[in-house]
């Protein structure tokens, strides 16, 4: 079994040192790894960055982390990582990475992902040059987690993750107001995760949204938004499957 | 007699029109010193409702103070809840 602890947009800022540190000390014993699901600061200064990275620091369990849009706010999102990362912190956007635990190899694929709405309710890549980059960077996202996904089951790791910011589902935003769901995730990401296959996907980004949510290919996703889940984490206990002895990603995912 | 430019659509002058006021008000959390995206403000009658989750109490309170300063004159009533940073009580198993 792997044990799989996740919370996102804490929202950090120079008020909150010390305030997650308490329960976060809690992980080795009830996890084998923190996933953060980005908006981790306010407005992602490097002072803002310094708090959460003092936070997690030296936790006795990995932590993978993704951004979030608070965290670009400040345009500084390499300077921010670099923070986290010096806290020893892995910091993805379309990249994957393997942490082991207990002689589990459990993969990671992570990325901010983006907005763009939802099957049949959603912004297309036509007209004003910036209304398409705004389809392009979700498409970009998503095609970077794909490709992350699929070179964590060619390294065989025995789980895969999908970590992002925004939401690759409408089920787990549920409690948000439909008008602004385009704002909120992109189906972009779901039809990613199922072509790739993972066994969870984990996002933050809809604060009034729900916890529980599932790809149309039956992946299953969970909003981690710290107001969600109103703890300073949430624990998954996931089934260690047999090693993967094909490609087909998504057959694994259902 | 002709009414256009003077009927009392309920809304009053733009600079006193909740409506606006509300736009206004978001605009300033998200762009404050809080960078606060996740407090939801309606009307409710005559009155100002927020709602929503935030990190701290000194958060909560500059939001308070904030909401008060833009809608002087007008009764806000508060929702906000301040973050759980407890350790969770059970783990969920994804069977």
């Amino acid at each position: 079994m792997i044990r799989i602890a996740a919370v996102g947009d804490i929202h950090m800022g120079p008020d909150s040192q010390g305030v997650l540190r308490p329960a976060f000390e809690t992980l080795p014993e009830c996890a084998d790894l923190l996933l953060l699901a980005g908006d981790l600061t306010r407005h992602g200064t490097p002072e803002e960055m310094r708090v959460v990275a003092r936070e997690v620091r030296d936790l006795g369990v990995p932590v993978v982390a993704v951004l979030g849009n608070h965290d670009h706010h400040d345009d500084r999102p390499d300077e921010v990582s670099a923070i986290l990362r010096d806290a020893g912190a892995h910091v993805l956007e379309g990249q994957g990475t393997v942490v082991e635990s207990g002689g589990t190899r459990i993969g990671v694929a992570g990325t901010k992902g983006f907005g763009g709405g939802f099957v049949g309710r959603c912004a297309g890549e036509f007209g004003e040059p910036v209304m398409k980059e705004f389809v392009r960077h979700s498409r970009r996202s998503a095609d970077a987690l794909r490709t992350a996904l699929e070179r964590l089951d060619e390294e065989g790791c025995d789980a895969r993750i999908a970590l992002t910011h925004y939401s690759p589902v409408a089920d787990t935003l549920a409690g948000e107001p439909l008008e602004i769901y385009p704002f909120l995730g992109s189906y972009l990401l779901a039809e990613a995760i199922d072509t790739a296959g993972a066994d969870l996907a984990v996002h933050g980004h809809a604060h009034a949204g729900t916890e529980h949510g599932m790809t149309s290919g039956g992946v299953r996703v969970r909003n981690v938004a710290q107001p969600v889940i109103g703890r300073a984490f949430h624990v998954y206990h996931l089934p260690v499957r047999e090693p993967a002895t094909s490609g087909a990603g998504a057959q694994q995912a259902g | 007699m002709s009414t256009h430019g003077s009927q009392d659509t309920g809304g009053g002058p733009p600079a006193e029109n909740l409506d606006y006021r509300i736009a206004h008000l978001q605009e300033r959390l998200a762009s404050g010193e809080l960078g606060e995206l996740g407090v939801r403000v309606e009307t409710r009658g005559r009155s100002v409702l927020l709602t929503g989750t935030v990190p701290s109490t000194p958060c909560r309170d500059e939001i308070l103070r904030t909401v008060e300063e833009e809608f002087a004159g007008v009764p806000v009533h508060s929702d906000l809840v301040v973050t759980e940073a407890s350790s969770p009580d059970h783990a969920e198993e994804l069977a």
